[in-house]
């Protein structure tokens, strides 16, 4: 059985992937259903080549990537122990780092501008579209991203002016009010005194009117 | 391979039916939406009559039979100078993104020489500033000057940097997987 290859180039990238038809599967004479190996060539770049998970990583890493920064937001993809991992550099580029399976060996780190990047994004998608490459690549489908991963779109000034300003307004208003005086309250006390004076009036009176009684005249 | 000299070829391969599509923008997947359409303008002078030959050739004629409703339907856009109420349906707006998509990978070449870094700075720097200044044109000419939004496009700084990134948009959204890349992206709830 001769083995299959099929080339994917696009302008600074070319992608080759390599393999046999999976029998099994009923793929037919020109379909890769099982991958052997696969290269990736950019312009001024050393070659990259590696096995099925490799691709794997890759298609994992690039393509979120990609779709993050169609959004405008720079994320990594990828960390310190994946195949492979994807970051933003400060200069603007992408930074491509690619970690071999084999112990001993330095990761390579490729500098990426925004047209090889489109490059790459565009082989691997027409890789992975190819009807002629019957391969179950474990992707996700292209979806809206959500409110907090696009949060960091948003300059930080902007996310936290309406806290920064509704805790200030609060605390304003809220200053103003304890100035204000507060009401009189009338105390329980003077209250309890105004009922007991008229009990006291009546047992004082017939003590008051006995003197007032006019005496009585003795007879001569 | 993209060959600028072969019959461009047009490619809006996507994952998932036309038919069992509901694609739905918001406000502001709108406003991206013409954004893109105009910055197709602004690369390409005859940007207007490749779309009405893209929607010819995709078979999007029943929805948009000749280039006056395909402008209608771009002027759905809240920022246009004269906006329409009509909303677009699903099948007109998957329609334009497939448009879209389509100009893109016919533009491909010019979008990778503008976001290369290996071409020379000098050359560069004055494609950027052509293109630039096309697109500032038809933004004056068709939008609404007084939204804040319309103003930054006009700014320098500022302008800049969002053509830039509208041109990556472009790039990326180009060739085969570009369209469902580029759906998702404009259906991303407002931040």
């Amino acid at each position: 059985m001769l083995k299959l290859s099929y080339r994917y180039d696009q302008t600074a990238a070319r992608l080759k992937v390599e393999g046999l038809p999976d029998i099994s599967a009923d793929h037919g004479d020109g379909v890769i259903g099982i991958l052997s190996t696969w290269t990736l060539q950019f312009v001024g770049s050393p070659e990259l080549e590696g096995k099925r998970e490799h691709l794997e990583a890759m298609l994992a890493t690039v393509l979120p990537y990609a779709r993050f920064r169609l959004s405008g937001v720079s994320r990594r993809c990828g960390d310190d122990a994946s195949p492979v991992s994807l970051a933003p550099a400060e200069d603007g580029r992408h930074q491509l780092e690619l970690r071999s399976s084999q112990p001993g060996v330095e990761p390579l780190s490729i500098s990426l501008d925004d047209a090889e990047l489109c490059d790459l994004v565009r082989c691997l998608d027409a890789m992975r579209l190819d009807q002629r490459v019957q391969i179950a690549w474990p992707l996700s489908t292209d979806r809206p991203l959500a409110r907090r991963e696009l949060a960091e779109r948003v300059p930080l000034v902007n996310r936290l002016a309406p806290s920064v300003l509704g805790g200030g307004a609060f605390l304003l208003v809220a200053g103003l009010v304890s100035l204000l005086p507060l009401p009189e309250v009338k105390t329980p006390k003077s209250t309890s005194a105004s009922t007991e004076q008229p009990a006291e009036q009546p047992a004082e009176r017939p003590a008051q009117s006995a003197p007032t009684e006019p005496a009585t005249p003795q007879a001569e | 391979m993209t060959d600028a000299l072969a019959t461009p070829a047009l490619d809006t391969t996507s994952n998932q039916k036309f038919s069992d599509l509901k694609t739905a923008l918001d406000r502001r997947g709108l406003e991206r939406l013409d954004l893109l359409l105009l910055t197709v303008e602004a690369l390409d002078l005859n940007g207007g009559e490749a779309m009405v030959w893209a929607t010819q050739q995709l078979g999007f004629t029943d929805l948009f039979p000749n280039r006056v409703e395909l402008w209608k339907r771009r002027c759905t856009n809240p920022l246009r100078r004269s906006t329409r109420r009509t909303a677009l349906t699903s099948a007109e707006t998957e329609a334009l993104i497939r448009i879209l998509c389509a100009m893109a990978d016919r533009l491909y070449p010019m979008l990778h020489q503008l976001l290369s870094s290996r071409e020379p700075a000098a050359l560069t720097e004055q494609r950027w500033a052509l293109v630039g200044q096309r697109l500032r044109d038809l933004v004056a000419e068709r939008m609404n000057l007084r939204r804040g939004s319309v103003q930054k496009l006009l700014q320098d700084e500022q302008g800049a940097s969002i053509q830039r990134q509208l041109v990556f948009t472009l790039a990326l959204a180009a060739g085969p997987g570009g369209v469902d890349r580029l759906r998702a992206s404009l259906e991303d709830p407002t931040p």
